[in-house]
């Protein structure tokens, strides 16, 4: 076994990665970038270096001249021939597959050739004379979803290949692309595989990823609740032989997209030659530890475990983004994980979430004798979730689960593109006085500091507040303080509820005077009208001039006090007007 | 009555008074969108902050029921984390006019301010002096002018008064932001005028309405009268916080400790003190109530046993009281005097807790200088610089009333329980003297008089106290009165002649 190994990654999967060597007893060695400085996983780690970047393979490569391994997470430069080849020079194990599988397994073309070769079922690839609609238009190097586009008539596909090209290189530095069926209801379906040096691959069951947002995997699980023994057989089978065919070592996914009404038709999609991010369902299932499996294969051991899958187990990723999944960013106020269930998570409190890397911020995976039991368990962890500082996808996650359908497990990739938004548990009313009640906390033993509206004659007065929720328009609470209000999570503007958050905030008294003022716009001193740039009627934002005079041989732009409209115009260019005179009225 | 009857009582008077002039005179206020004046108070104070009312029932049972509350609220409450007194017109009560003890609440208030050096703000919606009887609110030292010269000798202390215009503030009344530090009108709302629009009218001939005579955007933008102008009643008290916030902390004049609750429920002085004030009771239960883990370092506790002194904490505030045992005898007196003595040097603010019946008569007692020693006291409550703090607990007659800090003597606050009397003897002994002299027709009307007018509520009417509390309360009441009495600068010790 190694002495010592180098994390070359971040976030959840350097710190699960250094859990595993710590257990071992491995000496860990981690690269962080200027932005990470503060992150958890370098905090973590025995050792750690700085980087210019995640990518840089050069600089890496000095950092793991150290080690006796690298450990390359997943992203970056996981899947990087180059990099696997700069290892193996300079005599540093790649804990992953040799450079020459990754390429192949890189390279979409030729992966979907070796699978046909190993008799694995592909989706049916067209050129663009041959093909049928709706098609996909995929990129060769892609991953991910990027580079992705679902074309449903023929004369958009000239744009959408050019696009889809377009990111490809930006993404891939390869702006090849293809094209292959689309499945308009289909499943996701993926088998976990490891193979060893001396020949050996494993299958180590299903997962299936079939809720994804814009094509980015968000609910996983393992078993799929459509595979039984048989299919599993059969999946197994498949992904093992292409694994074999290819001279896979280390640990690997083949990832298969299935017919959501009949998961027995299935076509091999692409093979991840590494360790996924959704792992640790597979984990949860058959008891072992993925990593340290990576790394005895890596040590060349030769692989000796039973798998025996146990339970349900289903993860959640949590991402720090919009209900629209949008990326949102800011510091970390406070990051509170739940209990009895696995979390591996990136973010802590005082972390803060940039835009640099993925929105990723927190896996929860939840373990049970029965799919039923883990959804439970997995729904109660996530509504003891809260991540405050910054919009997570925590509340939609538990709407997701809460679905019929997905309870079912009657899903297909389209189902979270489909949905509206959902509805948050509380009005914005209600979370204003959960944030309200939450600022009720007393700081003190002073009576003054009394927080109950404590009056004469054992009367209480309520407290009044006006609060703009998610940056809405203020509205008016007023709140009484009993003794039986929920203690409420809250940091700065921020509320968590059930693991839905909401940013509280409370208007100035300026603030206020926008909203509710008049919107006259007056001259502050005597002049004449030189300009009139808008007319009654006219939309205007705040700032944006509505009159201009000339007063004192100056230009004065009288601009519009907030967004509106300009209801009165009360002078023409050329009017003399007087001080404090009202020029026009935007409401 | 019992305990619990009287502090019922006190609850439903209270009750009555918050709603001020009546549900239709709320209608009418509230439909031109302005706010009732507790709300305006509440919404002005820090989120739950407590408000230390004072003297919610004044002008009890005085013109008619007219006046609620004497149409005014007051009190010390919390704004932006520091304490302030707050002076609030109540519209609803004959349009917030000052009667008699408007007047007398207005100036109680603002010596609350001036002796604590508090900030003082005023929410004015008043319709100036009320007319039918300006004898006696206008002329004299303590009437309504007294508002003003008070408002230019406090800001001449340094205490920052900041003044709201919610409605009228008419005459004299324009005075009251006019002398202000800086302050707050709404628009179409507030008006200051010296001269209302029938006035002018009759005066000059001249025609104009009351906004063009006095409102917001006449006094903020050509006047400047006004400093700030609110679109309404939420965004003036906004502005009046965002003023307070700019205020300068004040420095305490002693340290708080870390509080400890009493070791006895709140509820169980009723069981150690009698309702009945003739009742005899051990006041050591009673300060067990009061005081911080019911911690009492007695001082000279075999010594004068009538009068029981010593060292406790009050929601972390350090006290020194003073609580009777019975009648004052020379002893009790000098014990007294001595204790308040050593609170002064020591910066301990004094809680006297006044259940007395007044000094011991009899030729013994004259003879032995009891008056002489009762003197002592008086001087020493008279000229200690630390705040005093009385609660009237029982009865408070005669001279007793003097050597136990009555509001003759400055008191910071005075509060009054509901079984508590307040006269210069009790009604019993008036009769009997009076039948003593021969006049005993006289006596049995006097009985009758004395039990009326030493009523806690005929009292408070009067603002002979700060109000009548519910005796479950007084350590709260006190502690709050502590924290508001803790910003003003102690001066130096210094005492007059003591006779000895």
């Amino acid at each position: 076994m190694f002495d010592s190994v180098l994390v070359a990654n971040r976030g959840e999967i350097a710190r699960r990665v250094l859990r595993t060597l710590h257990g071992l007893g491995i000496r860990s060695m981690a690269i962080y970038t200027e932005a990470d400085r503060d992150a958890p996983h370098v905090r973590e780690a025995d050792a750690a270096e700085l980087v210019s970047s995640y990518l840089s393979i050069d600089e890496i490569m000095v950092v793991a001249a150290r080690c006796d391994a690298v450990h390359p997470g997943y992203g970056f430069l996981s899947e990087n021939p180059a990099f696997a080849r700069a290892c193996e020079e300079m005599g540093v194990v790649f804990i992953g597959p040799s450079a020459d599988a990754i390429e192949l397994m890189g390279d979409k073309v030729r992966a979907k050739a070796a699978a046909e070769v190993a008799g694995v079922p592909v989706v049916p690839t067209y050129t663009p004379e041959t093909a049928e609609y709706p098609v996909l238009v995929k990129a060769a190097a892609g991953g991910g979803g990027r580079g992705m586009r679902v074309v449903e008539r023929p004369e958009d596909l000239a744009d959408a290949m050019a696009a889809a090209s377009r990111e490809a290189a930006a993404g891939f530095g390869d702006d090849r692309v293809f094209l292959e069926r689309f499945l308009p209801r289909a499943r996701h379906i993926e088998v976990q595989v490891i193979g060893d040096t001396h020949g050996t691959v494993i299958s180590l069951g299903e997962r299936e990823c079939t809720l994804q947002r814009r094509h980015q995997k968000v609910i996983e699980e393992s078993p799929s609740p459509v595979v039984d023994a048989a299919l599993r057989e059969v999946f197994g089978r498949e992904a093992v032989a292409l694994a074999q065919a290819a001279g896979y070592v280390g640990a690997g996914t083949v990832e298969f997209i299935a017919d959501a009404d009949d998961p027995s038709q299935h076509f091999f999609l692409e093979m991840n030659a590494r360790l996924q991010v959704e792992h640790p369902v597979t984990e949860l299932v058959t008891g072992l530890d993925l990593v340290e499996l990576q790394l005895r294969v890596a040590a060349g051991e030769p692989l000796d475990v039973q798998v025996e899958m146990t339970g349900h187990a289903i993860e959640a990723r949590v991402n720090a983004e919009d209900l629209r999944f949008f990326p949102s960013a800011g510091p970390v106020l406070l990051a509170r994980y739940p209990s009895g269930v696995r979390v591996d998570a990136a973010v802590e409190t005082g972390s803060v979430v940039g835009t640099d890397y993925d929105s990723m911020i927190a896996k929860v995976i939840a373990h049970g004798p029965d799919r039923r039991t883990a959804l439970a368990r997995l729904d109660r962890a996530l509504s003891n979730t809260a991540i405050l500082g910054l919009e997570t996808n925590v509340g939609f996650l538990r709407s997701l689960l809460a679905r019929d359908d997905v309870r079912a497990g009657e899903m297909d990739t389209g189902l979270i593109g489909r949905l509206d938004p959902p509805e948050p548990p509380l009005t914005d009313e209600e979370a204003a006085a959960a944030w309200a009640s939450a600022q009720l906390r007393r700081a003190g033993d002073d009576p003054w500091q009394r927080v109950d509206g404590w009056r004469l004659g054992g009367a209480r007065a309520p407290s009044y507040w006006t609060l703009s929720v998610n940056g809405g328009a203020p509205i008016s609470i007023e709140h009484n303080l009993k003794g039986s209000d929920p203690l409420r999570l809250c940091s700065g503007p921020w509320v968590a509820v059930d693991g839905w958050t909401w940013r509280v905030s409370e208007p100035s008294a300026e603030d206020l005077h926008h909203v509710a003022g008049d919107g006259e716009l007056r001259a502050p001193m005597p002049g004449s009208v030189l300009l009139t740039p808008r007319a009654v009627g006219d939309e205007v934002k705040a700032g944006e001039p509505v009159v201009v005079l000339e007063s004192m041989k100056m230009e004065l732009s009288l601009t519009a006090p907030s967004d509106g409209t300009v209801t009165e115009l009360k002078v023409k260019v050329g009017d003399k007007v007087g001080r404090d005179e009202i020029v026009a009225v935007v409401a | 009555m019992t305990h619990a009857e009287l502090v019922a009582d006190l609850n439903a008077q209270l009750e009555r008074v918050r709603l001020g002039g009546g549900e239709k005179a709320r209608a009418r206020h509230t439909s031109r969108g302005k706010l009732l004046p507790r709300e305006r108070v509440d919404r002005l104070l820090d989120h739950g902050a407590p408000f230390l009312e004072l003297s919610p029932l004044a002008a009890h049972g005085m013109y008619d029921g007219d006046a609620p509350g004497a149409g005014l609220v007051t009190g010390v409450g919390r704004v932006q984390g520091r304490e302030c007194v707050i002076v609030a017109n109540d519209a609803t009560v004959k349009g917030g006019t000052y009667y008699p003890m408007t007047v007398k609440k207005h100036l109680r208030a603002q010596e609350v301010a001036l002796h604590n050096l508090l900030p003082c703000i005023y929410l004015v919606d008043s319709g100036g002096a009320f007319l039918p009887l300006q004898d006696e609110v206008f002329p004299d030292r303590e009437h309504f002018g007294r508002i003003f010269f008070n408002q230019a000798t406090m800001s001449e202390k340094g205490i920052p008064q900041i003044a709201a215009v919610l409605g009228s503030c008419t005459a004299g009344g324009a005075y009251v932001p006019a002398m202000s530090d800086e302050c707050v009108i709404v628009r179409e709302q507030g008006t200051i005028f010296l001269g209302g629009p029938p006035l002018v009218k009759a005066a000059t001939g001249e025609e104009v309405t009351a906004e063009e005579l006095g409102g917001g955007d006449l006094h903020s933008r050509t006047s400047g009268v006004t400093d700030h102008l609110a679109d309404d009643d939420a965004h003036a008290l906004a502005i009046v916080r965002d003023i307070v916030a700019t205020l300068p902390k004040p420095t305490r004049a002693w340290e708080r400790i870390a509080v400890e609750p009493p070791h006895h429920d709140a509820d169980s002085i009723f069981d150690v003190v009698p309702a009945d004030v003739r009742k005899p009771y051990d006041p050591h239960e009673l300060i067990a109530r009061l005081v911080d883990g019911s911690h009492f370092h007695e001082f000279k506790a075999l010594y004068g046993p009538t009068l029981v002194t010593g060292f406790a904490h009050i929601h972390g505030h350090p006290v020194g009281i003073l609580a009777n045992n019975g009648i004052l005898f020379s002893e009790s007196a000098l014990k007294g005097a001595h204790f308040i003595e050593l609170c002064d040097r020591r910066r301990i603010p004094l809680v006297f807790l006044q259940n007395i019946s007044g000094f011991m008569v009899g030729k013994d007692y004259e003879a032995g200088g009891i008056a002489k020693h009762g003197a002592k006291m008086v001087t020493a409550v008279s000229c200690a610089r630390v705040p005093k703090l009385t609660v009237i607990v029982g009865g408070s007659f005669g001279a007793g009333n003097y050597g136990m800090c009555g509001r003759a003597y400055s008191p910071r606050f005075l509060f009054m329980w509901p079984n508590a009397r307040i006269s210069v003897m009790g009604g019993q002994q008036a009769a009997t003297v009076m039948e003593t002299v021969g006049q005993p027709e006289v006596g049995a009307s006097l009985r009758e008089q004395y039990e009326e007018q030493g009523h806690p509520y005929y009292a408070t009417a009067r603002l002979w106290d700060d109000g009548v509390i519910d005796p479950r309360d007084t350590r709260d009441v006190l502690g709050l009165a502590l924290g508001a009495c803790s910003g003003a600068p102690l001066r130096d010790v210094g005492y007059g002649v003591f006779r000895m």
